[in-house]
């Protein structure tokens, strides 16, 4: 028996001490980690997804950065992107529905331009719209409602005003160096979606106080509401970029999230006034109807008014719809209470918040301000610095 | 009758408390039992999640905490109907990190029917049930000679084994062998993933000095999204702290796959003619393969594939009413983690093991049975299951009870 005890005894010891593996954990990250273009992130925010026809460039940047402050892009040399799209405002532009070139009303609130490139769908309500440069065709040559301006009859001319300025032959030929006339014949046009989509998918804030650690005690306080069980805000601006519509390269899936957050009900039936009722415009769906993307929530604090429509002042009173469970309106055309609509999230209900901890959340959402995105001369209007 | 009993009397060295089989003698059984202990220091810090690196944890496997603890209470209720029925039933709390995990638990709640002495006796049970493949994964706080479960069950199997299952088993005088199929409740397994089994054998032999006994198990499990109840799982939230304390949220990742885990163990002890010391040796080993996808909420998923191996040996000697032993456990994990999101994944996971650090704990253990029924223990313990190092002291108090017959000899298997 002695046998038997040394035998086992020796068997666990070359078991542990012989012929065991060291510990280990290989990462293989398939390439997800690099980028031709300098993204400057901070290590946890994973690069975001760049089309394979359009990867990104420094380049491409600079020329997408000139065309986006430039008013020759539109029918009557009126307005350019950066119109509606402020760099003080995180890129939008402090009024409640923008007009276009022709005049035009837009029905949509302008939305901020801040980490777009990590956005699922582009626009408020559109779920086909999976790209920055499909969605870049529409503020150009859409015409329901006419933003820019840009048609078949106008855009000839238009591109050959962009082809007589040599900044533009510079900047286009760096840009695609691949390419022997790129600011030339069918590829211009399709040259400057790609490069006006490099330079906005470009756009990144991850440099607020909360990015920091730098947050007030109000803040604090009200980081722990927006996370809480109560108000149960962080399940539709979820993660980094305060969006549950968010994807990058390490997604592999992900489903369409689109919400009604009960800001209209005039009928009864949960209907928004048209032509603004999101998601439903696409897909005809009754219960997609008022559904929008959830916003990454960002440098809101700058991007006054808020929801689709800008119908909606203040974070403040953001918050207080919410805490409502639906917005309640009591006269007027849409008149109707978002509270008891039968197709609204199942998140938005009501929930009782004293004036102290509105202030604590508005003060949590001004924490998400990145002072330096919206002062960066990298994003700034370069035809001001030109001689 | 006779092989019946010497079923009972084979299971007794292994499974002191957790399997129970009452006894024609005696039909009618209860027992109650408490392991409570109090520690110098925490594992982790109030705020912070017990995860050993390289790892994917979960089930009960929460960690020590300071100050009093209650390691395990249990109440347990056999029943003897008929020459081959019975039915046993057990209650019990368990430690646990929070409030919210601290409820009383229905730990067994099953029948059985032993038969066919001819051919066996083959053993059939079937209810909720700890899994008895490896004996020490069943055995509860008051069993063992240290207050802390092994670290291969609290990493490999959650710590705690209840499930709802089924077993059947033969034996003969020196030998038993069974089968235990689960409907996948209990960790590493979810019950979505299908059920789950495991395989066991198990040899003894004795003479008047000598007790062995050795064994091997095999287990198979799937799961599909399945989370760390201990800490997640379902609503994901800050964990509330007092001002001034950094807590960050538990990263709401999930695993679904297969694991398969391979055991062998072995129990020798020697006693003297005289019965007054003895001197023995516990083990147990424990190889663990996955393979599968880990994957979060917001679409991220890599691909995982895991060999990890541990064991733990602990000897001890007995003389009179103390015993002193020393517990010793490794743990080597070798973990592929392929896909675009392998990087953030591994972190969330606890799966990432960037500087290859290998857990492994020490215990020095003293139980003095004071009486009969009560006992105190005192350990001391090297923990170097996380990166830093730590030193802690425990001294606590084990009590087992027959509540009735008070005298009885019912046996707690």
């Amino acid at each position: 028996m002695r046998l038997n005890v040394s035998a086992l005894s020796l068997l666990t010891f070359i078991l542990l001490s012989g012929c065991v593996p060291e510990s280990q954990t290989t990462i293989d990250d398939q390439g997800a980690r690099e980028s031709l273009y300098d993204w400057g992130l901070p290590d946890a925010i994973p690069l975001p997804r760049e089309p394979e026809d359009n990867p990104m460039t420094e380049e491409k940047f600079q020329l997408g950065r000139h065309l986006f402050y430039d008013k020759r892009l539109s029918t009557n040399g009126s307005i350019s992107c950066s119109s509606c799209h402020h760099q003080d405002k995180a890129f939008s532009d402090g009024v409640a529905r923008a007009t276009g070139a022709t005049g035009e009303v837009h029905p949509r609130n302008s939305q901020s331009l801040v980490n777009v490139a990590w956005y699922q769908t582009l626009t408020w309500g559109n779920p086909s719209l999976g790209t920055i440069e499909k969605q870049i065709m529409l503020p150009l040559f859409g015409d329901d409602p006419v933003e820019h301006g840009l048609n078949e009859a106008n855009s000839e001319q238009i591109m050959r005003n962009i082809q007589s300025d040599p900044v533009y032959a510079e900047l286009f030929a760096s840009a695609f160096p691949e390419q022997e006339e790129p600011l030339l014949g069918d590829l211009a046009w399709d040259n400057t979606i790609k490069a006006l989509a490099s330079f906005v998918r470009g756009l990144v804030s991850f440099d607020s106080p909360y990015d920091r650690g730098e947050l007030t005690e109000s803040a604090k306080r009200g980081e722990a509401l927006f996370n809480g069980e109560r108000l149960e805000c962080f399940h539709c601006h979820a993660g980094y970029n305060f969006s549950d519509a968010t994807i990058d390269r390490e997604t592999t899936f992900s489903e369409l999230d689109f919400h009604n957050t009960g800001l209209y009900n005039i009928d009864g039936l949960g209907a928004y006034p048209a032509p603004n009722t999101g998601r439903h415009e696409v897909t005809g769906k009754p219960e997609h109807m008022g559904q929008f993307r959830a916003q990454s929530l960002r440098n809101v604090a700058l991007s006054a008014p808020y929801n689709h429509d800008g119908s909606v002042e203040t974070l403040e009173d953001v918050v207080r719809n919410y805490a409502r469970g639906g917005r309640l309106i009591s006269s007027g055309e849409n008149i109707g209470d978002g509270r008891i609509s039968p197709v609204k999230d199942g998140f938005i209900v009501s929930f009782q918040i004293t004036d102290e901890e509105v202030e604590d959340v508005v003060a949590f959402l001004e924490s998400l301000t990145d002072t330096s995105f919206v002062t960066n001369p990298r994003f700034s209007n370069p035809w001001l610095d030109a001689p | 009758m006779k092989r019946y009993f010497t079923l009972f009397t084979l299971f007794l060295p292994l499974y002191v408390h957790a399997h129970y089989i009452p006894s024609l003698d005696e039909p009618l059984t209860i027992s109650a039992s408490l392991a409570a202990t109090w520690r110098s220091d925490n594992v982790v810090g109030e705020y912070d999640y017990w995860q050993i690196p390289g790892t994917l944890m979960g089930g009960d496997a929460w960690p020590a905490e300071e100050g009093v603890q209650i390691d395990e209470m249990n109440l347990g209720l056999g029943v003897r109907i008929d020459q081959n029925l019975y039915g046993v039933l057990e209650v019990g709390i368990h430690a646990s990190g929070d409030e919210e995990h601290s409820s009383v638990g229905l730990e067994h709640a099953y029948l059985g029917y032993a038969c066919c002495e001819d051919t066996g006796p083959w053993v059939i049970e079937f209810g909720r049930m700890t899994a008895i493949f490896s004996p020490n994964l069943s055995a509860h706080s008051s069993d063992r000679l240290s207050s802390e479960a092994p670290l291969i069950e609290d990493v490999f199997f959650g710590r705690n084994f209840h499930d709802d299952g089924a077993r059947f088993m033969w034996h003969s005088d020196s030998q038993i062998t069974g089968v235990e199929i689960w409907k996948g409740d209990a960790f590493p397994a979810t019950s979505s993933g299908g059920y789950a089994w495991d395989i066991f054998t198990r040899h003894m032999w004795q003479n008047d000095n000598l007790n062995i006994t050795t064994g091997a198990w095999m287990y198979r499990s799937s799961a599909e999204t399945r989370s760390d109840h201990r800490y997640g799982g379902s609503h994901q939230h800050t964990p509330v702290a007092p001002p001034g304390t950094t807590v960050s949220t538990f990263p709401d990742t999930r695993f679904t796959g297969d694991t398969d885990v391979y055991g062998f163990h072995a129990d020798l002890a020697y006693t003297n003619d005289s019965k007054k010391w003895k001197v023995g040796v516990k083990t147990e080993l424990m190889e663990m393969q996955m393979e599968g996808k880990l994957h979060d909420s917001v679409g991220r998923v890599v691909n995982v594939d895991a060999e990890q191996l541990g064991a733990w040996v602990q000897p001890y000697i007995s003389w009179s009413v103390h015993t002193f032993g020393v517990r010793a456990e490794w743990l080597t994990t070798d973990n592929d983690i392929v896909g675009a999101a392998a990087s953030q994944l591994s972190v969330d996971t606890g799966m990432a093991n960037p500087t290859g650090h290998e857990p492994s704990r020490y215990s020095a253990i003293w139980l003095w049975q004071l009486r009969e029924n009560l006992a105190i223990r005192t350990e001391v313990i090297e923990d170097k299951t996380l990166l830093d190092d730590q030193l802690r002291f425990a001294v606590g108090v084990v009590w087992k009870q027959a509540l009735w017959p008070f005298n009885g000899k019912g046996h707690h298997h």
